[in-house]
């Protein structure tokens, strides 16, 4: 009996040191396959072989995980980037270390999708836009962005698109289906099957017009400094589950056609276990974004988009992109302005 | 016997309200500078709580930019209009109820067991079946005023002096003249104050009215700031939703002062 009790005793002293030694660190996350990055470094250990103890902690926006991590709620965030994130990082507050998702050419992440009727009556391409009602979620938004990019690069003005924030995207999804909106913005996966159900048209991707650096990882400004190594540590084990996300999803064949092979299949019950609602293995493949394989940002299309929301008055006149993010995390970045 | 007086000290004060017409702005004054004073040496982050300073400079900005007046006067005509309409439906309502036991029978139950919904929570509901145009963020208001406005008024009637009305009635008056030189007056100073609180449930309820499909009105600014996480400009609409109370309350008070001169 004690000598069974001595064993048991062992196992849980051995289980528990490393636990003990193991430095604890959170991240702010979204539930969202594009939030892939931290699962794929939890599940095989990447954290921890760092001698970091991740805790991933689910948020039901992007918003709060900037203000979490502004307050120091949480040490890490990762999602889209938005007006209000600009603005907190703006205030000295957060850094942006590596990228997340971007909108690379090839790879469909989000859609212009019209309704049937609009479509009939000619809103066949984003040249389109102008005159028309769109459901965006909030003033500010990555949607909101998309548009703003489109009529920069067509020479449309953004105030001739009446843009309605319903702040939900099931609340975009309705506003569609009720014909109250012309046209909204939504992730492919669900894109896709609107446009199976015969609720909408896609009438292209933004990958096809506005390539963009649409998300990244960031820290609060204190951690860069007081935790340096710390931050170094869950960078290397991110960008090495970036490599492995690349190397699983971003296959394309010849004709520039996606493909998903062995590696895919091996990484997809990783997505479905933290993804909610749980997706199967098709609805990852059309959900899977555009990650750099090595966690680089696009670092002038940063620059370009904190100058939008400035000339839109949605961030402030002297914020400074520069002192947004913390670029020593890597050895290089993609697209550095001079 | 008790020959000799005790001396009585004299223990009637207090308990009566008097106006102290500075000792409110002095209050306000103070809480201003403290806020400012606490912004200025640092001791509240710029990024938890703008500054005094700063949200007035927000309003400055968005005033001498157009849009500050641009999102009042989108949420003064939903207001306006949703009141009226919330009110006069819930006065007629409310006054049948208090006067025929028959509407009262009807509609008292269905009243009761419809006020206590959170407008808010209807609001996909309504946007159904309004759109997500201006008739959905009137609607939402008409509703959330025309309980309030029902109940209120049903209660002044009831609290009209019976005996009043039964020497009225010796004296062979019509009831129609009954209810207008009667009970109506003798209601309406339990009517208005209904309509003070239906008039702050408009106010609450324009901002979430305006969650929806809204690009203008203080509501939306208020939220649109929040979602830009531009805390200035949050706060000067914060500003001006509780200005817009002051108005109101202040309105209201003419209107009882004017229509209870008889009192």
């Amino acid at each position: 009996m004690r000598a069974r009790f001595g064993i048991v005793a062992a196992i849980l002293a051995a289980i528990a040191t490393p636990a003990a030694a193991a430095e604890k660190a959170s991240v702010g996350a979204l539930a969202f396959v594009s939030s892939a990055p931290i699962f794929i470094a939890k599940e095989k250990g990447y954290f921890e072989r760092q001698g970091l103890d991740v805790e991933v902690k689910f948020f039901q926006a992007a918003q709060p995980i900037a203000v979490a991590v502004a307050s120091g709620d949480v040490d890490f965030g990762i999602t889209g980037l938005t007006g209000g994130f600009f603005n907190l990082a703006a205030k000295g507050a957060l850094k942006m270390v590596a990228a997340q998702s971007r909108e690379e050419p090839g790879f469909n992440f989000v859609g212009y999708l019209v309704t049937p009727k609009a479509y009939e009556a000619g809103f066949k391409t984003v040249k389109d836009y102008p005159g028309k009602t769109v459901g965006i979620t909030t003033v500010g938004s990555t949607f909101h962005y998309n548009i703003g990019m489109l009529a920069d690069k067509y020479g449309f003005k953004l105030s001739d698109v009446s843009l309605k924030p319903l702040q939900t995207v099931p609340n975009m999804v309705a506003a569609m289906k009720g014909g109250q909106v012309d046209s909204i913005l939504l992730p492919a996966n669900q894109a896709l099957g609107l446009e199976r159900d015969g609720a909408g048209k896609i009438i292209g991707w933004v990958h096809e017009h506005t390539p963009w650096q649409l998300g990244a990882l960031f820290t609060s400004t204190s951690n860069t400094t007081a935790k340096r190594s710390t931050v170094q540590k869950f960078v290397d084990a991110y960008v090495m589950a970036c490599a492995d996300y690349a190397a699983a999803f971003h296959d394309r064949d010849a004709s520039g056609k996606r493909v998903f092979g062995p590696k895919a299949d091996a990484l997809i019950p990783i997505l479905q276990k933290y993804v909610k609602p749980e997706p199967n293995a098709d609805q990852v493949k059309a959900s899977v974004s555009f990650i750099d394989p090595q966690g680089r940002l696009m670092v002038r299309d940063l620059y370009n988009q904190v100058a939008w929301y400035k000339a839109q008055g949605m961030v402030d006149a002297s914020a400074d992109a520069k002192t947004m993010m913390d670029l020593g995390f890597l050895k290089q970045h993609l697209d550095l302005p001079n | 016997m008790p020959a000799e007086k005790q001396p009585v000290p004299f223990r009637g004060a207090g308990f009566d309200p008097t106006p102290r017409r500075f000792a409110s702005w002095i209050a306000f004054a103070g809480i201003l500078l403290a806020w400012q004073a606490a912004s200025s040496t640092g001791l509240l982050p710029e990024l938890f709580m703008p500054s005094p300073d700063a949200v007035l400079s927000a309003l400055a900005r968005m005033s001498a930019s157009g849009e500050l007046w641009l999102h009042l006067g989108t949420s003064i005509r939903r207001i306006v209009l949703g009141f009226l309409l919330g009110a006069f439906a819930g006065l007629l309502l409310g006054l049948a109820m208090g006067i025929f036991s028959m509407a009262r029978a009807v509609g008292l139950p269905i009243v009761s067991a419809l006020f206590p919904i959170p407008k808010i929570a209807l609001l996909p509901l309504l946007i159904l079946w309004f759109g997500i145009g201006e008739t959905s963020k009137v609607a939402t208001i008409a509703l959330g005023v025309f309980f309030p406005t029902a109940v209120a008024a049903k209660t002044a009637v009831d609290g009209v002096a019976r005996n009043l009305i039964r020497m009225a009635q010796s004296f062979g008056t019509p009831a129609s003249a009954i209810v207008w030189k009667i009970v109506l007056p003798g209601a309406l100073p339990g009517i208005l104050g209904g309509l003070r609180i239906a008039a702050s449930i408009a106010l609450i309820l324009v901002t979430a009215a305006e969650m929806i499909g809204a690009e203008y009105g203080v509501g939306a600014l208020v939220l649109g700031a929040g979602n830009l996480m531009q805390t200035d400009k949050l706060v000067a609409g914060v500003v001006l939703l509780s200005l817009m109370g002051l108005a109101v309350s202040f309105g209201i008070g003419l209107l009882e002062r004017r229509l209870l001169r008889w009192r």
